[in-house]
Protein backbone atom coordinates (compact mmCIF):
# COMPACT_ATOMS: atom_id res chain seq x y z
CA UNK A 1 0.00 0.00 0.00
CA UNK A 2 2.81 2.39 0.91
CA UNK A 3 4.51 1.85 -2.43
CA UNK A 4 1.37 2.71 -4.29
CA UNK A 5 0.81 5.67 -1.99
CA UNK A 6 3.77 7.56 -3.40
CA UNK A 7 2.23 7.60 -6.84
CA UNK A 8 -1.33 8.59 -5.93
CA UNK A 9 -2.37 11.85 -7.48
CA UNK A 10 1.11 12.22 -8.94
CA UNK A 11 0.60 13.67 -12.38
CA UNK A 12 3.33 16.24 -12.21
CA UNK A 13 1.13 18.46 -10.03
CA UNK A 14 2.41 20.19 -6.89
CA UNK A 15 2.01 17.86 -3.92
CA UNK A 16 -0.36 19.35 -1.32
CA UNK A 17 -0.56 18.20 2.30
CA UNK A 18 -2.82 18.93 5.26
CA UNK A 19 -0.80 20.48 8.07
CA UNK A 20 -3.46 21.26 10.64
CA UNK A 21 -7.14 20.82 11.43
CA UNK A 22 -9.31 22.63 13.95
CA UNK A 23 -12.93 22.52 15.04
CA UNK A 24 -15.04 24.66 17.28
CA UNK A 25 -17.66 22.95 19.40
CA UNK A 26 -20.85 22.33 17.41
CA UNK A 27 -24.09 23.19 19.14
CA UNK A 28 -27.75 23.91 18.48
CA UNK A 29 -27.38 27.40 19.92
CA UNK A 30 -23.96 28.71 20.89
CA UNK A 31 -24.39 31.85 22.90
CA UNK A 32 -20.96 31.77 24.53
CA UNK A 33 -19.60 33.73 21.60
CA UNK A 34 -20.44 34.99 18.13
CA UNK A 35 -19.58 33.34 14.82
CA UNK A 36 -16.38 35.44 14.79
CA UNK A 37 -15.37 33.89 18.11
CA UNK A 38 -15.94 30.34 16.81
CA UNK A 39 -13.81 31.15 13.77
CA UNK A 40 -11.01 32.21 16.11
CA UNK A 41 -11.44 28.96 18.06
CA UNK A 42 -11.19 26.80 14.93
CA UNK A 43 -8.30 28.75 13.39
CA UNK A 44 -6.33 28.71 16.65
CA UNK A 45 -6.87 24.97 16.96
CA UNK A 46 -5.77 24.37 13.35
CA UNK A 47 -2.61 26.46 13.69
CA UNK A 48 -1.61 24.78 16.94
CA UNK A 49 -2.42 21.39 15.48
CA UNK A 50 -0.13 22.16 12.56
CA UNK A 51 2.64 23.65 14.68
CA UNK A 52 2.35 26.86 12.69
CA UNK A 53 2.49 30.54 13.49
CA UNK A 54 -0.18 32.79 12.08
CA UNK A 55 2.42 34.95 10.34
CA UNK A 56 3.42 32.07 8.09
CA UNK A 57 0.04 31.85 6.35
CA UNK A 58 0.00 33.15 2.76
CA UNK A 59 -3.73 33.38 2.01
CA UNK A 60 -7.16 32.38 3.21
CA UNK A 61 -10.29 30.88 1.68
CA UNK A 62 -13.48 31.61 3.62
CA UNK A 63 -16.55 29.41 3.35
CA UNK A 64 -20.11 30.23 4.36
CA UNK A 65 -23.42 29.65 2.67
CA UNK A 66 -25.80 32.37 3.78
CA UNK A 67 -25.27 36.06 4.34
CA UNK A 68 -28.73 36.21 5.89
CA UNK A 69 -28.40 33.57 8.61
CA UNK A 70 -25.77 35.69 10.35
CA UNK A 71 -27.31 38.98 9.23
CA UNK A 72 -23.91 40.02 7.96
CA UNK A 73 -22.75 40.21 4.37
CA UNK A 74 -19.05 40.04 3.60
CA UNK A 75 -18.18 37.83 6.55
CA UNK A 76 -15.10 36.45 4.83
CA UNK A 77 -12.99 39.55 5.26
CA UNK A 78 -14.24 40.02 8.82
CA UNK A 79 -13.05 36.52 9.75
CA UNK A 80 -9.79 37.09 7.85
CA UNK A 81 -9.24 40.27 9.88
CA UNK A 82 -10.25 38.66 13.18
CA UNK A 83 -7.03 36.63 13.11
CA UNK A 84 -4.98 39.46 11.62
CA UNK A 85 -4.48 38.12 8.12
CA UNK A 86 -4.67 41.42 6.23
CA UNK A 87 -2.97 42.34 3.87
CA UNK A 88 -2.88 38.78 2.55
CA UNK A 89 -5.32 37.65 -0.18
CA UNK A 90 -8.68 36.13 0.70
CA UNK A 91 -11.71 34.89 -1.20
CA UNK A 92 -15.17 33.88 -0.06
CA UNK A 93 -16.53 30.67 -1.58
CA UNK A 94 -20.21 29.67 -1.69
CA UNK A 95 -21.88 26.55 -2.98
CA UNK A 96 -24.65 25.53 -0.56
CA UNK A 97 -23.79 22.39 1.38
CA UNK A 98 -20.74 21.91 -0.85
CA UNK A 99 -19.31 25.27 0.26
CA UNK A 100 -16.60 23.77 2.48
CA UNK A 101 -15.61 21.21 -0.16
CA UNK A 102 -15.39 23.92 -2.80
CA UNK A 103 -13.23 26.02 -0.46
CA UNK A 104 -10.76 23.14 -0.08
CA UNK A 105 -10.64 22.81 -3.86
CA UNK A 106 -10.06 26.56 -4.21
CA UNK A 107 -7.14 26.39 -1.79
CA UNK A 108 -5.72 23.37 -3.63
CA UNK A 109 -5.93 25.26 -6.92
CA UNK A 110 -4.29 28.39 -5.49
CA UNK A 111 -1.42 26.39 -3.99
CA UNK A 112 -0.92 24.53 -7.26
CA UNK A 113 -0.99 27.84 -9.12
CA UNK A 114 1.86 29.08 -6.95
CA UNK A 115 -0.15 31.85 -5.28
CA UNK A 116 1.37 30.86 -1.96
CA UNK A 117 2.88 27.99 -0.02
CA UNK A 118 0.37 27.74 2.80
CA UNK A 119 -3.40 28.35 2.80
CA UNK A 120 -5.92 28.66 5.62
CA UNK A 121 -9.39 27.31 4.83
CA UNK A 122 -12.16 28.33 7.23
CA UNK A 123 -15.85 27.48 7.18
CA UNK A 124 -18.53 28.55 9.64
CA UNK A 125 -22.25 29.10 9.88
CA UNK A 126 -24.72 30.29 12.47
CA UNK A 127 -27.68 28.05 11.72
CA UNK A 128 -28.78 27.06 15.20
CA UNK A 129 -31.21 29.57 16.61
CA UNK A 130 -30.06 32.73 14.87
CA UNK A 131 -33.50 32.84 13.29
CA UNK A 132 -36.62 30.76 14.02
CA UNK A 133 -36.62 27.28 12.49
CA UNK A 134 -39.39 28.46 10.13
CA UNK A 135 -37.16 31.29 8.92
CA UNK A 136 -34.18 28.92 8.64
CA UNK A 137 -36.33 26.63 6.49
CA UNK A 138 -37.27 29.61 4.34
CA UNK A 139 -33.69 30.85 3.98
CA UNK A 140 -32.51 27.40 2.89
CA UNK A 141 -35.58 26.96 0.66
CA UNK A 142 -34.57 30.20 -1.03
CA UNK A 143 -31.59 28.32 -2.44
CA UNK A 144 -34.10 26.32 -4.46
CA UNK A 145 -35.85 28.09 -7.34
CA UNK A 146 -37.73 31.11 -5.99
CA UNK A 147 -39.73 31.48 -9.22
CA UNK A 148 -40.91 27.88 -9.45
CA UNK A 149 -40.28 25.83 -6.30
CA UNK A 150 -40.66 28.22 -3.38
CA UNK A 151 -44.11 29.66 -4.28
CA UNK A 152 -45.77 26.22 -4.23
CA UNK A 153 -44.47 25.50 -0.71
CA UNK A 154 -41.34 23.62 -1.76
CA UNK A 155 -38.46 23.01 0.66
CA UNK A 156 -35.47 20.71 0.77
CA UNK A 157 -36.90 18.01 3.02
CA UNK A 158 -39.75 17.70 0.50
CA UNK A 159 -37.49 17.47 -2.58
CA UNK A 160 -35.29 14.86 -0.91
CA UNK A 161 -38.39 13.00 0.27
CA UNK A 162 -39.81 12.75 -3.26
CA UNK A 163 -36.49 11.56 -4.65
CA UNK A 164 -36.32 8.93 -1.91
CA UNK A 165 -39.91 7.80 -2.49
CA UNK A 166 -38.92 6.92 -6.05
CA UNK A 167 -35.79 5.14 -4.77
CA UNK A 168 -38.05 3.07 -2.52
CA UNK A 169 -40.43 2.28 -5.41
CA UNK A 170 -37.67 1.45 -7.83
CA UNK A 171 -35.40 -0.59 -5.58
CA UNK A 172 -37.50 -1.67 -2.61
CA UNK A 173 -35.53 0.46 -0.15
CA UNK A 174 -37.39 0.70 3.18
CA UNK A 175 -37.90 3.38 5.80
CA UNK A 176 -36.28 1.03 8.32
CA UNK A 177 -33.12 0.92 6.20
CA UNK A 178 -33.08 4.71 6.18
CA UNK A 179 -33.61 4.75 9.95
CA UNK A 180 -30.55 2.52 10.41
CA UNK A 181 -28.40 5.37 9.05
CA UNK A 182 -29.77 7.67 11.76
CA UNK A 183 -29.05 5.06 14.44
CA UNK A 184 -25.50 4.61 13.10
CA UNK A 185 -24.60 8.30 12.81
CA UNK A 186 -26.16 9.46 16.07
CA UNK A 187 -24.43 6.48 17.70
CA UNK A 188 -21.03 7.35 16.21
CA UNK A 189 -21.41 10.91 17.54
CA UNK A 190 -21.21 9.47 21.08
CA UNK A 191 -17.49 9.03 20.48
CA UNK A 192 -16.80 12.61 19.36
CA UNK A 193 -16.35 15.11 22.21
CA UNK A 194 -17.44 18.10 20.06
CA UNK A 195 -20.56 16.48 18.61
CA UNK A 196 -23.92 18.18 18.93
CA UNK A 197 -26.31 15.25 19.20
CA UNK A 198 -24.82 11.98 20.41
CA UNK A 199 -27.68 9.49 20.88
CA UNK A 200 -28.15 5.79 21.44
CA UNK A 201 -31.22 5.31 19.23
CA UNK A 202 -33.21 2.36 17.99
CA UNK A 203 -34.77 1.99 14.54
CA UNK A 204 -38.17 2.02 16.27
CA UNK A 205 -37.43 5.41 17.86
CA UNK A 206 -36.44 6.91 14.51
CA UNK A 207 -39.57 5.45 12.91
CA UNK A 208 -41.72 6.91 15.69
CA UNK A 209 -40.34 10.45 15.38
CA UNK A 210 -42.73 13.00 13.84
CA UNK A 211 -43.11 13.09 10.06
CA UNK A 212 -41.66 16.22 8.45
CA UNK A 213 -42.19 15.33 4.77
CA UNK A 214 -43.11 11.70 4.19
CA UNK A 215 -41.24 9.38 4.18
CA UNK A 216 -38.81 11.59 6.13
CA UNK A 217 -39.23 11.92 9.87
CA UNK A 218 -37.48 14.25 12.28
CA UNK A 219 -34.69 11.80 13.12
CA UNK A 220 -33.99 11.22 9.40
CA UNK A 221 -33.06 14.90 9.05
CA UNK A 222 -29.69 16.51 9.72
CA UNK A 223 -29.15 19.07 12.46
CA UNK A 224 -29.14 22.86 12.42
CA UNK A 225 -25.85 23.84 13.99
CA UNK A 226 -23.61 26.66 15.07
CA UNK A 227 -19.99 25.84 14.41
CA UNK A 228 -16.72 26.50 12.65
CA UNK A 229 -13.96 24.38 11.14
CA UNK A 230 -10.50 25.20 9.83
CA UNK A 231 -7.85 23.47 7.78
CA UNK A 232 -4.30 24.46 6.92
CA UNK A 233 -3.10 23.20 3.55
CA UNK A 234 0.45 23.63 2.25
CA UNK A 235 2.62 22.49 -0.56
CA UNK A 236 4.83 19.64 0.52
CA UNK A 237 7.95 21.69 -0.12
CA UNK A 238 6.68 24.60 1.97
CA UNK A 239 5.63 22.25 4.78
CA UNK A 240 9.02 20.57 4.84
CA UNK A 241 10.76 23.92 5.30
CA UNK A 242 8.29 25.74 7.53
CA UNK A 243 6.11 23.45 9.63
CA UNK A 244 7.65 22.53 12.95
CA UNK A 245 5.81 19.24 13.31
CA UNK A 246 5.97 18.10 9.69
CA UNK A 247 8.79 15.62 10.13
CA UNK A 248 7.34 14.14 13.32
CA UNK A 249 3.85 13.26 12.21
CA UNK A 250 2.25 11.15 9.50
CA UNK A 251 2.09 13.05 6.21
CA UNK A 252 -1.51 13.49 5.04
CA UNK A 253 -1.74 14.28 1.33
CA UNK A 254 -4.72 15.68 -0.54
CA UNK A 255 -4.61 13.31 -3.50
CA UNK A 256 -7.97 13.69 -5.22
CA UNK A 257 -10.51 16.41 -5.90
CA UNK A 258 -13.65 16.24 -8.01
CA UNK A 259 -16.55 18.64 -8.51
CA UNK A 260 -19.58 18.10 -10.74
CA UNK A 261 -23.04 19.60 -11.15
CA UNK A 262 -26.60 18.66 -11.99
CA UNK A 263 -29.75 20.55 -12.96
CA UNK A 264 -30.88 22.31 -9.77
CA UNK A 265 -34.60 21.48 -10.12
CA UNK A 266 -35.00 17.71 -9.64
CA UNK A 267 -37.97 17.81 -12.04
CA UNK A 268 -35.64 18.86 -14.85
CA UNK A 269 -33.47 15.76 -14.45
CA UNK A 270 -34.05 12.70 -16.65
CA UNK A 271 -36.51 10.34 -14.94
CA UNK A 272 -34.02 7.50 -15.21
CA UNK A 273 -31.57 9.51 -13.09
CA UNK A 274 -34.18 10.93 -10.69
CA UNK A 275 -33.39 8.46 -7.89
CA UNK A 276 -29.61 8.68 -8.27
CA UNK A 277 -27.09 11.42 -7.60
CA UNK A 278 -25.58 11.68 -11.09
CA UNK A 279 -23.36 14.67 -10.27
CA UNK A 280 -22.00 12.92 -7.19
CA UNK A 281 -21.07 9.91 -9.31
CA UNK A 282 -19.23 12.17 -11.75
CA UNK A 283 -17.44 14.13 -8.99
CA UNK A 284 -16.34 10.87 -7.37
CA UNK A 285 -15.05 9.51 -10.67
CA UNK A 286 -12.98 12.68 -11.13
CA UNK A 287 -11.53 12.41 -7.64
CA UNK A 288 -10.87 8.66 -8.00
CA UNK A 289 -9.11 9.22 -11.32
CA UNK A 290 -6.89 11.92 -9.81
CA UNK A 291 -6.07 9.73 -6.82
CA UNK A 292 -5.65 6.51 -8.79
CA UNK A 293 -8.49 4.76 -6.95
CA UNK A 294 -9.90 1.91 -9.00
CA UNK A 295 -11.98 -0.05 -6.50
CA UNK A 296 -13.22 2.52 -3.99
CA UNK A 297 -14.94 0.09 -1.62
CA UNK A 298 -11.79 -2.00 -1.32
CA UNK A 299 -9.25 0.81 -1.32
CA UNK A 300 -10.95 3.35 0.94
CA UNK A 301 -10.65 2.81 4.68
CA UNK A 302 -12.96 5.54 5.98
CA UNK A 303 -15.33 8.19 4.58
CA UNK A 304 -17.33 11.20 5.71
CA UNK A 305 -20.30 11.57 3.39
CA UNK A 306 -23.11 14.06 3.15
CA UNK A 307 -25.96 12.71 5.27
CA UNK A 308 -28.27 15.71 5.02
CA UNK A 309 -30.99 13.04 5.17
CA UNK A 310 -30.67 9.35 5.92
CA UNK A 311 -31.73 8.44 2.38
CA UNK A 312 -29.18 10.87 0.95
CA UNK A 313 -26.47 8.83 2.69
CA UNK A 314 -27.87 5.63 1.18
CA UNK A 315 -27.95 7.18 -2.29
CA UNK A 316 -24.38 8.43 -1.79
CA UNK A 317 -23.16 4.84 -1.21
CA UNK A 318 -24.37 4.12 -4.74
CA UNK A 319 -23.15 7.32 -6.38
CA UNK A 320 -19.70 7.01 -4.81
CA UNK A 321 -19.39 3.51 -6.26
CA UNK A 322 -19.40 1.79 -2.87
CA UNK A 323 -22.22 -0.48 -4.03
CA UNK A 324 -24.42 -0.94 -7.11
CA UNK A 325 -27.45 1.31 -7.72
CA UNK A 326 -30.32 0.05 -5.58
CA UNK A 327 -28.13 -1.95 -3.20
CA UNK A 328 -27.63 0.69 -0.53
CA UNK A 329 -30.50 -0.45 1.68
CA UNK A 330 -29.11 -3.97 1.76
CA UNK A 331 -25.63 -2.62 2.58
CA UNK A 332 -27.19 -0.80 5.51
CA UNK A 333 -28.85 -4.06 6.68
CA UNK A 334 -25.48 -5.80 6.53
CA UNK A 335 -23.71 -3.09 8.57
CA UNK A 336 -21.02 -2.68 5.91
CA UNK A 337 -20.57 1.02 6.71
CA UNK A 338 -20.76 0.87 10.52
CA UNK A 339 -17.80 1.32 12.87
CA UNK A 340 -16.12 -2.06 12.86
CA UNK A 341 -17.62 -2.84 9.44
CA UNK A 342 -15.87 -3.14 6.11
CA UNK A 343 -15.76 0.62 5.39
CA UNK A 344 -16.87 2.87 8.29
CA UNK A 345 -18.81 5.91 7.07
CA UNK A 346 -19.39 9.05 9.10
CA UNK A 347 -17.41 7.98 12.18
CA UNK A 348 -17.75 11.60 13.40
CA UNK A 349 -21.52 11.26 13.48
CA UNK A 350 -21.98 13.21 10.25
CA UNK A 351 -24.55 15.93 9.73
CA UNK A 352 -27.08 13.84 11.63
CA UNK A 353 -25.10 13.35 14.83
CA UNK A 354 -22.05 15.61 14.79
CA UNK A 355 -23.71 18.69 13.34
CA UNK A 356 -24.51 20.62 10.20
CA UNK A 357 -23.21 24.18 9.99
CA UNK A 358 -23.44 24.59 6.22
CA UNK A 359 -20.20 26.41 5.41
CA UNK A 360 -18.23 24.40 7.96
CA UNK A 361 -19.46 20.99 6.85
CA UNK A 362 -17.00 20.04 4.10
CA UNK A 363 -14.10 21.30 6.22
CA UNK A 364 -15.26 19.50 9.36
CA UNK A 365 -15.46 16.33 7.26
CA UNK A 366 -11.84 16.82 6.18
CA UNK A 367 -10.85 17.43 9.82
CA UNK A 368 -12.36 14.06 10.76
CA UNK A 369 -10.68 12.21 7.90
CA UNK A 370 -7.28 13.74 8.70
CA UNK A 371 -7.73 12.84 12.37
CA UNK A 372 -8.63 9.28 11.37
CA UNK A 373 -5.68 8.92 8.99
CA UNK A 374 -3.28 10.15 11.66
CA UNK A 375 -4.74 7.58 14.05
CA UNK A 376 -5.64 10.34 16.52
CA UNK A 377 -9.41 9.80 16.86
CA UNK A 378 -11.06 8.60 20.06
CA UNK A 379 -10.29 4.85 20.10
CA UNK A 380 -14.02 4.11 20.12
CA UNK A 381 -14.40 5.65 16.66
CA UNK A 382 -10.86 5.25 15.30
CA UNK A 383 -10.70 3.10 12.17
CA UNK A 384 -7.67 0.91 12.75
CA UNK A 385 -4.82 1.53 10.33
CA UNK A 386 -6.78 3.89 8.07
CA UNK A 387 -4.64 4.95 5.07
CA UNK A 388 -7.12 6.35 2.55
CA UNK A 389 -10.19 8.49 3.30
CA UNK A 390 -12.89 10.33 1.37
CA UNK A 391 -15.05 13.40 1.99
CA UNK A 392 -18.27 14.11 0.10
CA UNK A 393 -20.51 17.13 0.38
CA UNK A 394 -23.15 18.63 -1.86
CA UNK A 395 -25.42 21.60 -2.44
CA UNK A 396 -29.14 21.34 -3.11
CA UNK A 397 -30.27 17.81 -3.97
CA UNK A 398 -26.75 16.75 -5.02
CA UNK A 399 -26.72 19.69 -7.40
CA UNK A 400 -23.11 20.79 -6.80
CA UNK A 401 -21.02 17.89 -5.53
CA UNK A 402 -17.49 18.05 -4.10
CA UNK A 403 -15.48 14.90 -3.39
CA UNK A 404 -11.97 14.83 -1.93
CA UNK A 405 -9.56 12.02 -1.17
CA UNK A 406 -6.88 12.16 1.51
CA UNK A 407 -4.07 9.72 2.00
CA UNK A 408 -1.71 8.93 4.82
CA UNK A 409 1.75 8.35 3.49
CA UNK A 410 3.64 5.35 4.79
CA UNK B 1 6.18 32.89 -3.90
CA UNK B 2 4.71 35.41 -1.49
CA UNK B 3 5.41 33.56 1.73
CA UNK B 4 5.81 35.35 5.02
CA UNK B 5 8.69 32.99 5.61
CA UNK B 6 11.09 33.37 8.49
CA UNK B 7 12.74 29.96 8.39
CA UNK B 8 12.73 27.31 11.09
CA UNK B 9 14.24 28.81 14.19
CA UNK B 10 12.29 27.77 17.25
CA UNK B 11 9.17 25.75 17.99
CA UNK B 12 5.89 27.54 17.27
CA UNK B 13 4.61 29.35 20.33
CA UNK B 14 0.97 29.21 21.28
CA UNK B 15 -1.13 31.00 18.70
CA UNK B 16 -3.02 33.05 21.24
CA UNK B 17 -1.17 34.36 24.27
CA UNK B 18 -2.58 35.63 27.56
CA UNK B 19 -0.12 37.97 29.29
CA UNK B 20 -2.11 37.75 32.52
CA UNK B 21 -1.81 33.96 32.57
CA UNK B 22 -5.46 33.22 33.37
CA UNK B 23 -4.97 29.46 33.20
CA UNK B 24 -8.51 28.38 34.05
CA UNK B 25 -10.21 30.49 31.38
CA UNK B 26 -8.12 33.04 29.48
CA UNK B 27 -11.34 34.64 28.19
CA UNK B 28 -12.91 34.88 31.66
CA UNK B 29 -13.37 38.65 31.33
CA UNK B 30 -15.26 38.18 28.05
CA UNK B 31 -17.89 35.64 29.08
CA UNK B 32 -20.88 37.93 29.67
CA UNK B 33 -23.05 37.84 26.58
CA UNK B 34 -25.61 40.40 25.44
CA UNK B 35 -28.35 39.28 23.07
CA UNK B 36 -30.25 41.54 20.67
CA UNK B 37 -33.40 40.96 18.65
CA UNK B 38 -32.77 42.43 15.21
CA UNK B 39 -35.26 42.61 12.38
CA UNK B 40 -34.77 42.91 8.63
CA UNK B 41 -37.61 43.58 6.19
CA UNK B 42 -37.18 43.49 2.46
CA UNK B 43 -39.57 43.94 -0.42
CA UNK B 44 -38.32 42.87 -3.81
CA UNK B 45 -39.55 44.24 -7.13
CA UNK B 46 -39.09 41.00 -9.00
CA UNK B 47 -39.43 40.46 -12.74
CA UNK B 48 -40.50 37.07 -14.03
CA UNK B 49 -38.62 38.03 -17.17
CA UNK B 50 -39.00 35.98 -20.34
CA UNK B 51 -41.15 33.41 -18.52
CA UNK B 52 -43.81 36.06 -17.76
CA UNK B 53 -46.08 34.87 -20.58
CA UNK B 54 -46.50 31.55 -18.75
CA UNK B 55 -47.91 33.38 -15.74
CA UNK B 56 -50.05 35.69 -17.86
CA UNK B 57 -51.54 32.67 -19.66
CA UNK B 58 -52.50 31.14 -16.31
CA UNK B 59 -54.90 34.05 -15.88
CA UNK B 60 -56.72 32.73 -18.99
CA UNK B 61 -56.67 29.18 -17.64
CA UNK B 62 -54.03 28.11 -20.15
CA UNK B 63 -50.92 26.08 -19.38
CA UNK B 64 -47.90 26.81 -21.59
CA UNK B 65 -44.65 24.94 -22.04
CA UNK B 66 -41.76 25.95 -24.26
CA UNK B 67 -40.71 23.70 -27.13
CA UNK B 68 -37.19 23.55 -28.47
CA UNK B 69 -37.35 23.02 -32.20
CA UNK B 70 -33.80 21.65 -32.18
CA UNK B 71 -34.27 18.79 -29.70
CA UNK B 72 -38.07 18.59 -29.68
CA UNK B 73 -38.14 18.77 -25.90
CA UNK B 74 -40.82 20.77 -24.09
CA UNK B 75 -39.63 22.60 -21.00
CA UNK B 76 -41.99 23.10 -18.07
CA UNK B 77 -41.06 25.32 -16.23
CA UNK B 78 -40.58 27.05 -19.56
CA UNK B 79 -37.27 28.46 -20.71
CA UNK B 80 -36.87 31.09 -23.43
CA UNK B 81 -33.59 29.45 -24.37
CA UNK B 82 -33.20 25.66 -24.46
CA UNK B 83 -30.14 25.18 -22.23
CA UNK B 84 -29.14 22.04 -24.11
CA UNK B 85 -29.21 23.44 -27.63
CA UNK B 86 -28.96 27.18 -26.95
CA UNK B 87 -31.93 27.51 -29.29
CA UNK B 88 -34.80 29.96 -28.77
CA UNK B 89 -37.95 28.02 -27.90
CA UNK B 90 -41.59 28.38 -29.00
CA UNK B 91 -44.60 28.55 -26.66
CA UNK B 92 -46.82 25.49 -26.73
CA UNK B 93 -50.16 24.96 -25.04
CA UNK B 94 -50.38 21.80 -22.93
CA UNK B 95 -53.57 19.84 -22.17
CA UNK B 96 -53.02 19.90 -18.40
CA UNK B 97 -53.33 16.16 -17.81
CA UNK B 98 -50.56 13.96 -16.54
CA UNK B 99 -49.32 11.21 -14.26
CA UNK B 100 -48.19 11.34 -10.64
CA UNK B 101 -44.47 10.46 -10.46
CA UNK B 102 -43.61 11.12 -6.81
CA UNK B 103 -45.12 12.91 -3.83
CA UNK B 104 -44.60 13.87 -0.19
CA UNK B 105 -46.91 14.81 2.65
CA UNK B 106 -45.58 17.91 4.42
CA UNK B 107 -46.56 18.32 8.05
CA UNK B 108 -45.71 21.99 8.55
CA UNK B 109 -47.10 24.99 6.68
CA UNK B 110 -44.30 27.16 5.31
CA UNK B 111 -44.14 30.84 6.16
CA UNK B 112 -43.38 31.82 2.56
CA UNK B 113 -46.19 30.21 0.54
CA UNK B 114 -49.93 29.80 0.83
CA UNK B 115 -50.39 26.04 1.07
CA UNK B 116 -53.80 26.28 2.70
CA UNK B 117 -52.23 25.24 5.99
CA UNK B 118 -50.77 21.85 6.88
CA UNK B 119 -50.61 19.03 6.15
CA UNK B 120 -50.28 19.55 2.42
CA UNK B 121 -49.14 17.36 -0.44
CA UNK B 122 -46.39 18.22 -2.92
CA UNK B 123 -46.00 16.21 -6.12
CA UNK B 124 -43.84 15.83 -9.20
CA UNK B 125 -46.15 15.34 -12.17
CA UNK B 126 -45.27 14.29 -15.72
CA UNK B 127 -47.65 16.45 -17.73
CA UNK B 128 -48.66 15.26 -21.17
CA UNK B 129 -46.58 17.01 -23.79
CA UNK B 130 -43.84 18.11 -21.34
CA UNK B 131 -40.38 16.56 -21.18
CA UNK B 132 -39.76 17.53 -17.56
CA UNK B 133 -41.64 17.05 -14.27
CA UNK B 134 -43.57 19.90 -12.72
CA UNK B 135 -43.66 20.47 -8.97
CA UNK B 136 -46.89 21.69 -7.40
CA UNK B 137 -49.39 21.02 -4.68
CA UNK B 138 -51.74 18.06 -5.04
CA UNK B 139 -55.20 18.68 -3.59
CA UNK B 140 -58.48 16.85 -3.19
CA UNK B 141 -56.95 13.50 -2.22
CA UNK B 142 -55.54 11.85 0.90
CA UNK B 143 -51.93 10.72 0.92
CA UNK B 144 -52.97 7.13 1.63
CA UNK B 145 -54.89 6.95 -1.67
CA UNK B 146 -51.92 7.90 -3.85
CA UNK B 147 -50.37 5.45 -6.30
CA UNK B 148 -47.37 6.00 -8.59
CA UNK B 149 -48.53 6.75 -12.13
CA UNK B 150 -52.08 7.71 -11.14
CA UNK B 151 -53.72 10.22 -13.49
CA UNK B 152 -53.91 13.82 -12.34
CA UNK B 153 -54.94 17.08 -13.95
CA UNK B 154 -54.36 20.78 -13.56
CA UNK B 155 -57.13 22.70 -11.79
CA UNK B 156 -57.41 26.50 -11.97
CA UNK B 157 -58.71 28.91 -9.36
CA UNK B 158 -60.67 32.04 -10.19
CA UNK B 159 -60.24 34.01 -7.00
CA UNK B 160 -57.46 36.41 -6.09
CA UNK B 161 -54.06 34.81 -5.50
CA UNK B 162 -50.86 35.98 -3.85
CA UNK B 163 -48.28 34.46 -6.20
CA UNK B 164 -49.37 33.71 -9.78
CA UNK B 165 -48.35 30.03 -9.40
CA UNK B 166 -51.20 29.69 -6.91
CA UNK B 167 -53.56 30.14 -9.89
CA UNK B 168 -53.41 26.37 -10.36
CA UNK B 169 -52.64 23.06 -8.63
CA UNK B 170 -52.95 19.32 -9.31
CA UNK B 171 -55.88 17.10 -8.40
CA UNK B 172 -56.84 13.52 -9.25
CA UNK B 173 -58.22 13.22 -12.80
Amino acid sequence: MAERARTRGDRGLTDVVVLGVGLSRFSHDRLDGSIRDWVVEAVTAALEDGGLERDRLDLSVMAYESDHLAGQLGQGIIWHDSVGLAPRPTVRVEGGGATGGLAIRSALAQLRAGFGGCALVVGAERVGKSVSSATATELFAMSSDTDWELPVGGHFTAYYAMIMREHMRRYGTTEEQMAQVSVKNHGNARFHPLAQKPMALTVEEVMASPVIASPYKLLDCSLLSDGAAALVLATREWARRNAHSFADRPVIRLVGSGVATDRPRPGDRPWGAFAGFAAKRRAAEMAYAMAGVEEPRKELDVAEIYDSYTGAELMAYEALGLCEPGESGEMSDLGVFELGGELPINPSGGLLGFGAAAGATGIAQAAEIVTQLRGEADPRRQVEGAQLGLTDSHAGTATICAVHIFEREG
Amino acid sequence: MASWERGLSEPARRTVTDPLGRDQDPFADFRRVMLLELEQRFRYRHSLGKTSRFFLALEEGVLLGSRCLACGGVWLPPRALCPDDLTITSWQELPGTGRLMSWTGCSRAPSYADTGGAPYLLAYVALEGASTLFLHRLRGVDEGELEPGMPVRVAFSRGPVGHPLERFWFEPA
